[in-house]
């Protein structure tokens, strides 16, 4: 696991697994919540001291009144901003899988419960940026957080900072949740013609596939319902009384393999280059498979295909 | 609503939101308002100039001023600062400084830490003006200021689009309504300290006797309707001729001027036995120390110290309102016996004016017999008998041989003159005398009972040392104007003399009129305030906590801290937690929820087993009507999330309840006849 930076202690994070544990939503309580004043909260705490001393040297009940009512309104911000974060509702909705490099895209749901509304709510990972939520009309809002992605494999973006200093900024609550998100990251792809071009003389044997869609005819055989009509031979079933189709072939391109093993550069790098071929591959419909140490992948054809094929890649060598 | 995140909306983060810039400003004006008057003037126009730059860049108009022009207006301004005329360690200069900072932080206002720091200016002006004004107007407009700085502040961490300064002053309301309880227990049980240290005061700018006094003085004070201090008495009310405000004692003349004896030592209480008069006055700021007393105190505080010639005497200069409780026991003799140090200083005059006034005083101390007394009460005789005028407007006297020229050549004057032209009289042959200054006389107001001693109420008097009796009490203004002295400065007053008057005095002088009553309830307003708040100090503390804890420990006063603390704060987790906790699912559960309630009180309670169905169908077959529709049109709403903005159906739902109401509460009465 990626761990955020400021939490880096083990004992800390170990705490706090059991304190938050990791859970795909995770609503806020005072469990969860942590609240303490904030830099400018300690300069208030200063203000106060120094009004204090001089409600004392000046013996003036109004300034000790005013001192008291700071004080106060401090004491009760704990509550207001405790409360702009206790009863929200946090899950990872849907994570986009990106290439390393790339800004990754989390999708987090934020649902307030019933009551007022909330406001200066920041979300982030550490490591990205963090984007403000406002829930006053609407019960829930999705938050697109993004964090680039550095590594192939798994992305495990750690506990999600959920903070507030909403309303005086004199207090900051917040919490490190884990939500248990995690992007899947496929290797950088590398665009290489020229090993294309080798690569693709490695052909397999064509494979007849569609008999009917092509224009090359090839040869005659007996009618099986189903055959369009336009194919029968009539001059042949004039004469015999017998229905034959025509048959036409098309050969598809030759399928591919990618060799890892035939690749330059060093393991990564393969892979990378195993993408950018797959990416070819897809652009031009062509079908393609893979031999890696200790992993073949079949061959496929069309996006669908792409995706498991750029699945294996990025958790290749990796513990499923 | 989520706004992306990109290294703008960072930036952005760091900047003040436009919302609040536009909040902050304002506060800055509310909160500088109340301070224009005590700095200079060339200081609120940096400020409004400061302001207007900070208002074309808030429009896009202007930039900020570049670092050159910045550093020229700092010296600018401590240059100006430094030849305004400020004493170098006074309030005033300390309060031009920090408005000079607030109105050039304003050109550099950019970031969310110049935004706080203003802020947190903003609150300290707002104790500020509490050391220049203490009353219940002032703290009203206080705690306006208050909200709108705090709304600054909740503006400050509103980060969405919309600007909403209503939004952030409500929320700002509301926090500071909810802090009041919490407040309210800090003030009356945080423990109150003596001062630590020596503070800069407000130069001595305010009316009131001081401690020289020239024949013209107190005619001036006479102008002033401001309040010198509240009484409230325990128990019965001396009569209105007995009421002299005992202050200042001068024991010194020269060139016309009387002036207080500085070396007057404290002396140990006089100790109280049998009755006294006992009292609370509530002084209003003087920025010296002495206090004003009825004769003569023998209880008070342990702030407060006794004099050789029984002035009281605070041991800080009076900087807010101060109270303090007094018993004076009028029968006690003052010095028993003289000695010749005391008579000697107390005799003294410069050594040969006034050779008029010596002359004749030497004659009737001839034909009195040597008796002091009897010679003091020929003078009073003289007073009454010869043409004398009691005026506010005496002509211009020469500073040297002005006692004659008062006595022998004018005699119009004022309680200066006379109580100045007695004591020299005496003096001139050896009896021991002295100018006293304070006030006499004062008004009740009826509405909380207490008295008002305002600074048209000054007055000086003479006080004569005689064999056996002490220092004795004479006034000579009594002499030529009794009124004064038994009804107040109102009946002494010839029509020119009212005429001179502002017309706020010839107001509280007419307590007939409607004006003048209004002004005796508002006065009575800032007599309670004093009363509860400006005069809340260490003693009416200590009393407050004997009568709530019986004995006050720390650990007791720390208990009632946390106890009532702690309700306060509950008070508020109650509001902002569970106020919601049995609300209904929507509008639909609602109406029906009131409903219910509504029959219970009626008699007919919904069964705890009964479903809304069963309910109304057993009240229908009460009230003779089918239920039916009703239960219909109700479970129709019931789970409906959206049913809120469905007016029209709610207000139909409503009707149809009532009309079940109104039938039932006709059946019952059917019922019962």
């Amino acid at each position: 696991m990626k761990a955020a930076p400021g939490i880096e202690r083990r004992g800390f994070n170990a705490w706090l697994a059991r304190r938050i544990p990791p859970s795909t939503r995770i609503t806020l309580s005072q469990v969860n919540i942590f609240i303490f004043p904030t830099r400018s909260g300690f300069i208030f705490g200063v203000l106060l001291l120094t009004l204090l001393v001089g409600a004392i040297n000046y013996q003036n009940s109004l300034v000790y009144a005013l001192v008291f009512m700071l004080s106060s309104i401090f004491l009760i911000t704990i509550l207001h901003t405790f409360r702009n974060l206790s009863g929200l509702s946090l899950e990872v909705c849907e994570v986009r899988s990106g290439f390393v490099g790339e800004d990754i895209e989390f999708s987090v749901r934020v649902e307030r419960s019933k009551g007022e509304g909330r406001e200066g709510i920041e979300i982030g990972w550490p490591g990205g940026y963090k984007q403000s939520v406002e829930l006053f009309d609407e019960q829930a809002t999705t938050v697109r957080l993004y964090l680039n992605a550095h590594a192939r494999g798994w992305l495990i973006p750690g506990r999600l900072l959920v903070e507030t200093c909403y309303p005086l900024g004199l207090l900051r609550a917040w919490t490190w949740v884990d939500l248990k998100a995690q992007g899947l990251i496929f290797p950088k792809p590398i665009f290489d013609q020229s090993h294309n071009s080798t690569l693709s003389g490695q052909r397999d044997d064509g494979v007849l596939v569609d008999p009917l869609g092509s224009d090359d005819f090839v040869d005659l055989r007996e009618y099986v319902p189903g055959d369009p009509i336009k194919n029968i031979l009539w001059p042949t079933y004039a004469r015999t009384g017998e229905l034959a189709v025509k048959r036409y072939a098309s050969y598809l391109e030759p399928r591919l393999w990618f060799d890892f093993a035939e690749l330059p550069g060093d393991a990564e790098e393969k892979l990378s280059r195993l993408a950018g071929l797959a990416i070819s591959a897809t652009q031009s419909e062509r079908e393609f498979g893979a031999r890696l140490p200790q992993l073949e992948i079949a061959p496929g054809i069309g996006e669908m295909h792409l995706n498991a094929f750029l699945r294996e890649l990025a958790l290749y060598g990796h513990p499923r | 609503m989520a706004i992306q995140g990109s290294p703008l909306a960072q930036v952005l983060a760091y900047q003040i939101p436009r919302n609040s810039l536009a909040l902050l400003m304002v506060a800055q004006l509310v909160v500088l308002a109340p301070l224009v008057i005590h700095v200079s003037p060339w200081i609120v126009g940096v400020y409004l100039v400061c302001g207007l730059w900070r208002w074309q860049v808030y429009v896009g108009r202007w930039n900020y001023p570049v670092g050159a022009v910045k550093s020229l207006l700092v010296i600018a301004a401590v240059v100006g600062l430094f030849f305004s005329g400020f004493q170098s360690y006074s309030l005033e200069a300390g309060t031009s400084l920090l408005v000079l900072a607030f109105a050039l932080k304003l050109l550099e206002m950019k970031k969310y830490r110049d935004a706080y720091l203003v802020i947190y200016l903003s609150y300290f002006l707002i104790a500020i003006a509490f050391l220049f004004d203490q009353s219940l107007l002032l703290t009203c407009y206080a705690m306006f200021s208050l909200i709108v700085v705090t709304a600054a502040m909740v503006g400050m961490n509103q980060r969405q689009a919309k600007v909403r300064p209503a939004a952030s002053l409500r929320l700002a309301a509301i926090l500071i309504g909810q802090a009041i309880p919490l407040t309210l227990v800090l003030f009356l049980l945080f423990p109150r300290a003596a001062p630590l240290w020596s503070i800069p005061l407000p130069s001595a700018a305010t009316t009131g006797i001081s401690d020289r006094l020239t024949p013209g003085d107190i005619a001036n004070l006479i102008q002033s309707d401001d309040i010198a201090f509240r009484v409230m008495f325990e128990g019965n009310v001396p009569p209105q001729r007995e009421l002299y405000w005992r202050g200042l004692v001068y024991s010194q003349f020269a060139d016309g001027t009387w002036t207080m004896n500085k070396n007057a030592k404290p002396q140990v209480s006089l100790g109280r036995q049998g009755r006294g008069t006992a009292y609370d006055v509530f002084l209003e700021p003087t920025q010296s120390k002495w206090l004003f007393t009825l004769d003569t105190p023998v209880e008070y505080g342990r702030r407060q110290q006794l004099l050789s010639d029984f002035r009281l005497v605070n041991a800080d200069p009076v900087l807010s309102v101060l109270r303090y409780r007094i018993v004076s026991d009028a029968t006690k003799i003052l010095d028993p016996s003289i000695d010749d140090a005391l008579r000697a200083s107390e005799t003294v005059l410069p050594a040969k004016d006034n050779p008029r006034l010596r002359a004749y005083a030497t004659e009737i101390y001839e034909r009195s017999g040597r008796n002091a007394s009897l010679m003091a009460n020929v003078l009073l005789t003289e007073i009454r008998k010869s043409p004398f005028h009691y005026t506010l407007k005496p002509p211009q006297l020469s500073p040297i041989n002005s006692i004659d020229e008062f006595w022998f050549d004018q005699q119009k004057g004022f309680c200066t003159h006379y109580a100045g032209a007695f004591v020299f009289a005496l003096r001139a042959v050896g009896i021991p005398a002295r100018v006293v200054g304070g006030y006499q006389g004062g008004e009740i107001n009826p509405v909380t009972g207490h008295f008002v001693v305002r600074q048209f109420d000054a007055h000086a008097w003479a006080e004569v040392w005689l064999e056996g009796s002490g220092w004795t009490r004479y006034d000579p203004t009594n002499a030529v104007a009794p009124a004064r002295v038994e009804r107040g400065l109102r009946a002494a007053l010839s029509n020119s003399d009212r005429t001179s008057l502002s017309f706020l005095t010839v107001a509280r002088l007419d307590d007939q009129s409607l004006f003048g009553s209004t002004l005796k309830f508002i006065d009575s307003l800032e007599h309670l305030w004093n009363l509860s708040v400006v005069g809340y100090d260490v003693a009416a503390q200590a009393d407050l906590l004997t009568k709530l804890l019986g004995r006050v420990t720390p650990v007791r006063v720390g208990s009632a801290l946390f106890v009532g603390g702690g309700i306060s704060v509950l008070l508020v987790v109650g509001v902002l937690f569970f106020r919601r906790r049995h609300a209904a699912r929507n509008a639909a559960e609602q109406v029906f929820q009131n409903f219910c309630a509504q029959l219970a009180r009626q008699g007919y309670d919904r069964a705890i087993h009964e479903t809304p169905a069963e309910y109304i169908s057993r009240l229908g077959t009460i009230a003779q009507i089918n239920p039916k529709p009703l239960i219909l049109q109700l479970h129709a709403h019931l789970y409906d999330p959206e049913f809120e903005s469905n007016r029209k159906a709610l207000s139909e739902l409503r009707k149809e309840f009532r009309k079940l109401r109104f039938k039932l509460a006709f059946s019952t009465t059917v019922q019962a006849s």
